[in-house]
């Protein structure tokens, strides 16, 4: 498995070009991982009659940023920018309080009727959102809480997203050595001040991935914003992205991919810069 | 695609059905204020929009028991899931734009008969209405709607690349045949596409009633009962088109995107109303639909305006309706949407505002049209017709398709819908 | 993954608190006190779950118990007409079907190239983050966006084909026929997906011990037999749980077919989510709807249910 640590059947192809087999493997096999984002940012510089070229190219010999204008003169596509931001980021924050508190309690806290309620906790992430948003729609629209962002943050930080994130912290707790927690019971700490000041800092690990995946739920959510939300300047970005289009309901391709560029960008962005944090976080997450 | 990004949107709107009933307790009004109407419209088209707030606000300087009209602008993509979201929700408009929608608000008594206030009012002249534009929106007699758009399919021709490919026809006497003989050509020189239906797109088949009215096929009996898929004319109109597809290249197939406004197509079938999409990148002409076996033809697209019965303004929003389709005003709205009435109706007029198209254009593609022409089917349960049409007919784009039997299949398919 | 373990059992009460006890003695021991604790810490998570999923559930059941109208807002009982419509439903068959193919497609795809790419990852050499973040860089596109640019590129005289032309490959109609369609959605599915598993296999590959690589090594065993014999039995708890979670995400996803081929061509790629979403939003069958809704939940559940009692025969535990 190890090729670095490989020293016996030595025999065969050399390691320098076995190791440029692989990266022309990985490179070909990325391909299609790439081309898709690489050719909507492509596509959102051209002008419109050159998007359905055939065949497609990646090329113009007039690039334009119009659509890019375009995009937050057709919408409030600043605010929509602000929604997105902001909800996720809430939602974020509260999913880290409400699942590093269930999880510790999960994981290391002895009461009654807990593994009961844990699998109760767990069908949270079973339920598909199909299931729910009718009925969901019913409660907050009693509650008067259309067309505000709260249906939005509560769900994603209370239900399905939350529960994943419940799960994660609880299999970080587990594996985390009992002995520190003892130490600081003989200090007389009591339990919040163990999970605050004792086990919180260890799980950093664990935070930062829960943190990422939910921000990443948050920042994609589609059906939910779109049944809760009625003006634009409420909305949030994919829900945006899809009312790009003009009065005949004929969509404004150039216009549409230029807002998704927007919306993708600086994702790419602050994952490249924080793709290490990301990937140890997962694997110190007790995630496996 | 446009379909699937419509449905995803509407995954949202619709939701709200669910939401309805048991919430939607109406707020009562205190008696005495001045009431607010509100009316959904899918156009954001600013020229239009102004013109429809003006004309609000010159009723409301003569109705001071109404203090505010507000013209709602939805998303056409989701106009129908967005306004049943609406009036499922209890948060229906007092007035509404509708198209294909009418059938269902009609059956199930979500509207408010216009007929009998219209005739009794004075000037309002209800005998000028065009009968064969009438007839989508009225039930046993009763207008329900007030068509004011009625906008016919023309045949709109790129002659820049006609004449490229060495292509010329004489629009006075073009038929079906000739347009798929010169589309073909156009192909096989140029590599852009010959005919396209606009929005048919291989999904939405109601658009093709445009092409098989032409063979004198109807996808249903007049009374909406008995489906007629499997006729032999609707037979021989298919074949066309899929011999259009498949064997001589002058349609593009499944699959392949043809815009005729950026200059992709020969030919386009599209409402007139489309002409403003034109950009002047290329030469054109628009002509009334080419000729089929069964003679000439004309199908339009209609929109109507209508009072939801819901409105807790009932009265003052008929009332509002009234003035706003009045002879006058009728006449501005005339400069977007083709009238329904006879008296308007010219070409020289239609022209006065139009600067896209000129008069003998607007003559012989809107105005000779719309007497006969008929509406694309239009049912109760319009969504659950089109997928389960669409389903059936999916079949028949494949160069083996065996044509008959996948026009039974329809009937299979939308016979139970129909009778319900 | 090591849920089944339990809680420890209660520490042997610590000098200090027993200290602390015996000079107050008060209702509230720190068991006592423990317990509450853990209540209050479960509070806010269970409320939301109670309030967010149980309860829509249980609604859910009651609207698929009446039929509604939705321009007039009336609803009626209808007792068991809904499931009864089940039966009678002559495309469903056609979408359970469909639903199955896309759905197995999707976790033995997603799965076996997540593996294949983390493995392929798990080592040194330069560009190795490189391949990592393009490999992940789908995962942060939203599915609307990332699934519109591929029906751009999926259409006949799309980007694919222009490709596969480019190499004397003429590829065929993508979305217009059934099965063509269904690999459509499957993959651009799994790529989009696939970088969450693949981060964490890549996880689990780099906590499994080298000492135990090495000792293999020493046996003289093929880097085959190796990964059969060492790396999968140690990542297999990683397995279980990916193999649950994508199964879920699968039988959800709506956005990928909708925009991509909107069921069609004839309901092939028509999958119960989806068919759910036209009769409730499409067709304003809210009754049906849930009824389907219910189904797919009931689904989604006894597939958990039988993956979780089969762990124990595939899935190692280190304890």
């Amino acid at each position: 498995m190890r090729t670095d640590a490989r020293t016996s059947s030595a025999v065969a192809v050399p390691r320098r070009v076995r190791r440029a087999l692989l990266v022309i493997a990985l490179a070909v096999l990325a391909v299609p991982f790439v081309v898709p984002t690489i050719w909507m940012v492509a596509a959102s510089v051209k002008p419109l009659a050159e998007i359905f070229d055939a065949p497609p190219s990646l090329w113009t010999d007039s690039p334009t940023l119009s659509a890019y204008a375009e995009a937050f003169t057709f919408q409030p596509f600043a605010r929509q920018y602000v929604n997105s931001v902001y909800i996720a980021v809430v939602v974020t924050a509260i999913t880290l309080l409400v699942s590093s508190l269930a999880g510790y309690a999960f994981a290391r806290i002895r009461f009654p009727g807990a593994n009961a309620l844990f699998l109760v906790v767990l069908t949270g992430l079973l339920v598909p959102s199909e299931v729910t948003i009718v009925p969901l729609f019913q409660l907050f629209k009693r509650a008067g809480l259309i067309n505000t962002h709260w249906p939005l943050i509560l769900v994603t930080s209370l239900a399905a997203p939350c529960v994943l994130a419940t799960f994660i912290m609880r299999q970080f707790f587990i594996a985390l050595p009992l002995e520190l927690e003892e130490a600081a019971r003989l200090d007389g700490l009591g339990r919040p001040a163990i999970w605050m000041r004792i086990c919180l800092p260890l799980a950093k690990p664990a935070l930062s991935a829960v943190a990422i995946l939910t921000f990443l739920a948050s920042w994609n959510l589609y059906l939910e914003p779109t049944v809760y939300l009625t003006s634009p300047e409420m909305f949030t970005l994919p829900q945006a992205l899809t009312r790009f289009t003009d009065a005949y309901g004929g969509q404004m391709w150039n216009t549409q991919l230029a807002a998704a560029t927007m919306t993708v960008l600086p994702m790419l962005i602050v994952f490249v810069l924080a793709q290490r944090h990301f990937v140890e976080g997962l694997a110190h997450s007790g995630l496996k | 695609m446009i379909r699937a990004k419509k449905v995803l949107t509407a995954v949202a709107l619709t939701t709200a059905l669910g939401l309805a009933a048991a919430c939607a307790g109406p707020s009562p009004e205190a008696p005495g204020t001045a009431a607010e109407l509100r009316m959904t419209v899918w156009t954001s088209n600013e020229a239009q929009l102004k013109l429809l707030t003006s004309i609000g606000d010159a009723y409301r300087a003569d109705h001071p028991e109404v203090s505010k009209i507000t013209f709602e602008s939805l998303p056409f993509a989701d106009y129908n899931t967005t306004l049943t979201t609406q009036i499922a929700g209890g948060n229906a408009p007092d007035l509404a734009w509708m198209g294909d929608l009418s059938k269902d608000l009609i059956a199930s008594d979500a509207l408010v008969g216009l007929t009998d206030k219209l005739k009794a009012t004075d000037g309002w002249q209800y005998d000028d209405l065009l009968g064969s534009v009438t007839a989508e929106f009225s039930r046993d007699g009763t207008l329900y709607a007030y068509p004011f758009s009625n906008s016919p399919f023309a045949l709109y021709v790129n002659t820049d690349l006609l004449a490229k490919a060495g292509q010329k026809v004489n629009p006075a006497t073009l038929t079906w045949d000739q347009v798929a003989a010169a589309g073909a050509a156009v192909h096989a020189k140029t590599g852009k596409a010959g005919f396209v239906i606009r929005d048919f797109d291989y999904k939405s088949w109601n658009t093709l009633a445009t092409v098989w009215t032409g063979w004198g096929a109807a996808a249903w009996s007049a009374d909406g009962k008995t489906c007629t898929f499997a006729s032999p004319e609707m037979e021989q109109a298919f074949t066309f088109l899929h011999d259009a597809a498949f064997k001589t290249k002058a349609m593009p197939g499944p699959g392949t995107t043809a815009d005729f406004f950026a200059g992709d197509a020969a030919f386009t079938i599209a409402q007139v109303s489309r002409a403003s999409l034109l950009t002047g990148s290329f030469k054109f002409g628009l002509y009334a639909l080419p000729t089929g076996p069964a003679g000439k033809y004309a199908v339009l697209g209609q929109a109507g305006v209508g009072v939801l019965a819901s409105s807790k303004h009932q009265d003052q929003a008929k009332d509002f309706l009234v003035y706003l389709t009045n002879p006058v005003n009728a006449e501005k709205l005339a400069q977007f949407f083709p009238p329904p009435r006879k008296s308007l109706l010219t070409g020289a007029k239609l022209a006065a505002n139009n600067k896209v198209l000129n008069a003998t254009q607007l003559q012989t593609a809107v105005v000779d049209q719309l007497p006969n022409a008929v509406t694309l089917p239009n049912h109760t349960s319009p969504a659950e017709i089109a997928q389960k049409g669409k389903t059936a007919l999916d079949a028949m784009w494949r160069a083996d398709a065996d044509i008959p039997a996948v026009l039974r299949s329809v009937c299979t398919a939308i016979e139970p819908i129909l009778a319900k | 993954m090591t849920t089944t373990t339990q809680p420890p059992e209660q520490v042997v009460v610590p000098a200090a608190a027993k200290a602390r006890r015996a000079s107050g003695p008060s209702f509230w021991t720190t068991r006592r006190r423990d317990v509450l604790t853990g209540y209050l810490f479960i509070l806010p998570q269970l409320a939301g779950v109670a309030v967010f999923v149980l309860l829509p559930v249980g609604m859910a059941i009651w609207y698929s118990l009446n039929d509604w109208n939705v321009f007039t807002g009336k609803q009626t009982f209808v007792g068991g007409e809904n499931y009864a419509a089940l039966a009678d439903d002559p495309q469903l068959p056609k979408v359970l079907l469909a639903t199955v193919i896309f759905s197995g497609g999707v976790v033995v795809v997603n799965i076996t190239l997540g593996l294949l790419i983390a493995v392929l990852l798990n080592r040194r050499f330069r560009g190795v983050t490189l391949f990592r973040t393009l490999f992940f860089s789908p995962v942060v596109v939203s599915v609307v966006a990332w699934t519109l640019v591929w029906g751009f590129l999926l259409q006949d005289n799309g980007g694919i084909n222009g490709l596969l032309g480019a190499v004397g490959i003429d590829g065929p109609n993508w979305l217009q026929h059934g099965d063509t369609a269904m690999v459509s959605v499957v993959i651009t599915q799994v790529i989009r997906s696939v970088g969450v598993n693949m981060v964490l296999f890549l996880a689990a590959l780099q906590g499994v011990p080298e000492e135990l690589y090495e000792a293999a090594r020493i046996d003289g065993a093929s880097s085959r037999s190796v990964f059969a014999r060492i790396t999968l039995p140690l990542i297999s708890p990683t397995l279980l749980l990916t193999v649950i979670v994508t199964v879920v995400g699968a039988l959800q996803s709506f956005a990928q077919i909708a925009v991509l081929t909107g069921g069609g061509p004839e309901l092939s790629t028509t999958v119960l989510v989806y068919y759910v979403f036209q009769q409730a939003f499409e067709f304003n069958d809210i009754g049906y709807g849930s009824t389907l809704a219910l189904m797919l939940l009931s689904f989604v559940m006894l597939l958990t249910l039988l993956q979780w009692q089969l762990r124990r025969k595939w899935v190692f535990y280190e304890d």
